[in-house]
């Protein structure tokens, strides 16, 4: 019996082990090669011989000059923190009055939000063009803020409204006693509580919207020069795929901060991902 | 602060600050995501090329009929279909496997755990770019391959292999977070039931279908319905990975509204498409929720 257990546990560590390797080979590909030269990426993908590795090819990838990618994390960055500050701005009010009030109509309201969970966004680009382009927003950063803030409502306010709603209502009541209007609640009392899923929704907005592709490449359009970090390798590495001294360099400069910041923080990263998921 | 304000008039006062804590985000999410939505409908009945001098012109159902009617586009809609749904399985066979694996929470399980799960901080896009780097025609795995001295492999560039590798890469890179979505579900099953089902003499595969499968069946809904809406929606990597190529074995319904049909000015035809992948998402997720009620209240009666 012993010996049957053991031997499920060796196979058990022999599998996770494979299969990390199968997970981990993309990754090392990606940094050995960075390193390397194009003859040398084809005729030895696998090893990096120290003697002939080079930096020039990721500081050429830096300095390239149709897409500076040190701009590139800035605006990715920049539409980060707009999104997510708009859409916690937005829903966080709308979540707490929706939970506060057991109305039907916040029942309805409420799944009205939720539908918008199950629209695919990406394909609803094209109209969303046309309405961008009726109020004078197409092609500019505050038009792609809104449309993101818009696809990440649904969620954010869905989330929201769980953790609101087990809340004590007395918090609310004492502070009306007192004479605090709904907002000063709001911001005072309730927002400070709800730090964790506060951060939980932060990362997996800004997880989203850091990788969104589709988005920005049909709103901020080819013509503007407003690169985010996806579109920027595309405009970079799309034409020359199969020169790697550019596409290995490029991929590796776009995945290391994204890279730093999951190491740094899995833990939060995935147990709040675990946390939103479940509610969702 | 006592106000000496009528009761009618102070409600209203508060139900005015209500409506206006709720309405910015009415407004967001009505005018991008709603609004969109609409017009995707009333675009789907027209022909329009887009261009704001012209109006579009209502031509009934000729969009989908072209949609249905086209030998292209049927194939994109099947190809779709097989990459939301093979992928789907796939993705959620391999992320409950590892999950049931990496349940424990020990140093080499949380290891395992950060590794399966680091594609998806990465954007589809990247992974495709990587990916085909790896899988192209004079990419790492045929470099391997011909060093050995076996003929290289057409990963990209045969229509069959290109449809399965992609599938492979979106796997790659998609099933860590649901496994991550298992591993939350798998706390949640019962250690007392695990446990009696030890001391009945149940063996593994027993206690997974009589105790863990049972208990996870929310899990499993969630996880299904989030996979497969996002698979449905592949675009990223197969602008990066295939370009929809080759023969367009791998374009994808939301590659050709987006690269196809609204470059090529075809709004009507465009909309029509997105109509169909926004139905095709409802009625997946209506099914998956359908499907869970019934599973709930079949146990129910069991209970």
């Amino acid at each position: 019996m012993k010996k049957t257990l053991t031997s499920a546990a060796a196979l058990r560590v022999t599998f996770v082990t494979l299969a990390s390797l199968c997970m981990l080979v993309p990754m090392y590909l990606l940094v050995v090669n960075a390193f390397k030269s194009q003859r040398e990426i084809l005729s030895n993908p696998f090893t990096l011989d120290l003697g002939t590795a080079t930096f020039q090819h990721l500081a050429d990838a830096w300095n390239n000059p149709g897409f500076s990618i040190l701009k590139g994390y800035g605006t990715t960055l920049a539409l980060v923190l707009c999104v997510n500050a708009l859409a916690m701005v937005v829903c966080a009010p709308a979540a707490y009055v929706l939970a506060r009030t057991p109305k039907l109509v916040s029942r309805l309201l409420l799944f009205f939000f939720i539908a918008g969970m199950f629209i695919p966004t990406q394909v609803i680009l094209v109209p969303v063009i046309f309405v961008l382009r009726a109020v004078g927003l197409m092609g500019t950063m505050p038009g792609l803020v809104l449309f993101m803030t818009a696809t990440t409502i649904p969620f954010t306010l869905f989330v929201f409204f769980g953790y609101i709603r087990v809340l004590p209502r007395s918090l609310d009541e004492a502070a009306a006693i007192d004479g605090a209007g709904k907002y000063y609640t709001l911001w005072r009392i309730i927002v400070p509580l709800m730090r964790p899923i506060i951060a939980t929704v932060f990362i997996l907005n800004a997880l989203s919207v850091w990788n969104d592709f589709a988005s920005p490449q049909m709103i901020l359009g080819p013509g503007s020069d407003v690169y985010t970090v996806t579109t920027g390798v595309y405009a970079a590495v799309g034409q020359y795929s199969t020169d790697y001294t550019k596409v290995f360099p490029t991929l590796l400069l776009a995945v290391i901060p994204i890279l730093v910041i999951i190491v740094v923080m899995q833990r939060h990263v995935m147990s709040g991902l675990a946390a939103g998921a479940v509610k969702g | 602060m006592a106000r000496t304000l009528p009761s009618k008039q102070r409600r209203r006062r508060s139900a005015g600050v209500s409506i206006s804590m709720v309405v910015p985000a009415v407004l967001i999410y009505a005018a991008l995501l709603v609004v969109p939505v609409i017009y995707a409908f009333y675009y789907s009945f027209t022909e329009y090329n887009g261009f704001p001098t012209r109006v579009p012109e209502f031509i009934g159902l000729e969009n989908y009929r072209t949609v249905f009617g086209s030998d292209d586009m049927t194939g994109t809609m099947v190809i779709t279909a097989v990459v939301a749904v093979v992928g789907a399985v796939a993705v959620n066979v391999a992320a409950l496997g590892l999950a049931l694996l990496l349940k424990r929470t020990d140093r080499f399980n949380t290891f395992g755990r950060v590794v399966m799960f680091y594609p998806h901080v990465l954007s589809a896009l990247v992974v495709g770019f990587l990916w085909q780097a790896i899988l192209g025609p004079q990419g790492v795995v045929n470099t391997m391959l011909e060093k050995v001295g076996t003929d290289s492999l057409p990963f990209l560039s045969d229509p069959d292999w290109a449809l399965w590798s992609m599938i492979l890469v979106i796997v790659w890179s998609l099933f860590g977070v649901q496994l991550i979505l298992y591993l939350a579900g798998l706390q949640a099953v019962p250690e007392d039931l695990l446990e009696a089902a030890k001391l009945d003499g149940a063996g593994r595969w027993q206690t997974f279908r009589a105790v863990t499968w049972p208990s996870l069946a929310s899990t499993v809904t969630v996880a299904v319905i989030t996979s497969g809406i996002s698979l449905l929606k592949t675009y990223d990597v197969v602008v990066s990975l295939t370009g929809g190529g080759p023969a367009g074995s791998t374009k994808t319904l939301a590659y050709t509204i987006l690269a196809v049909s609204f470059p090529q000015r075809d709004i009507g035809l465009a909309s029509a498409q997105a109509v169909l992948l926004i139905l095709a998402a409802a009625v997946l997720s209506l099914t998956v929720l359908f499907l869970r009620r019934r599973a709930e209240n079949d146990a129910e009666s069991i209970g």
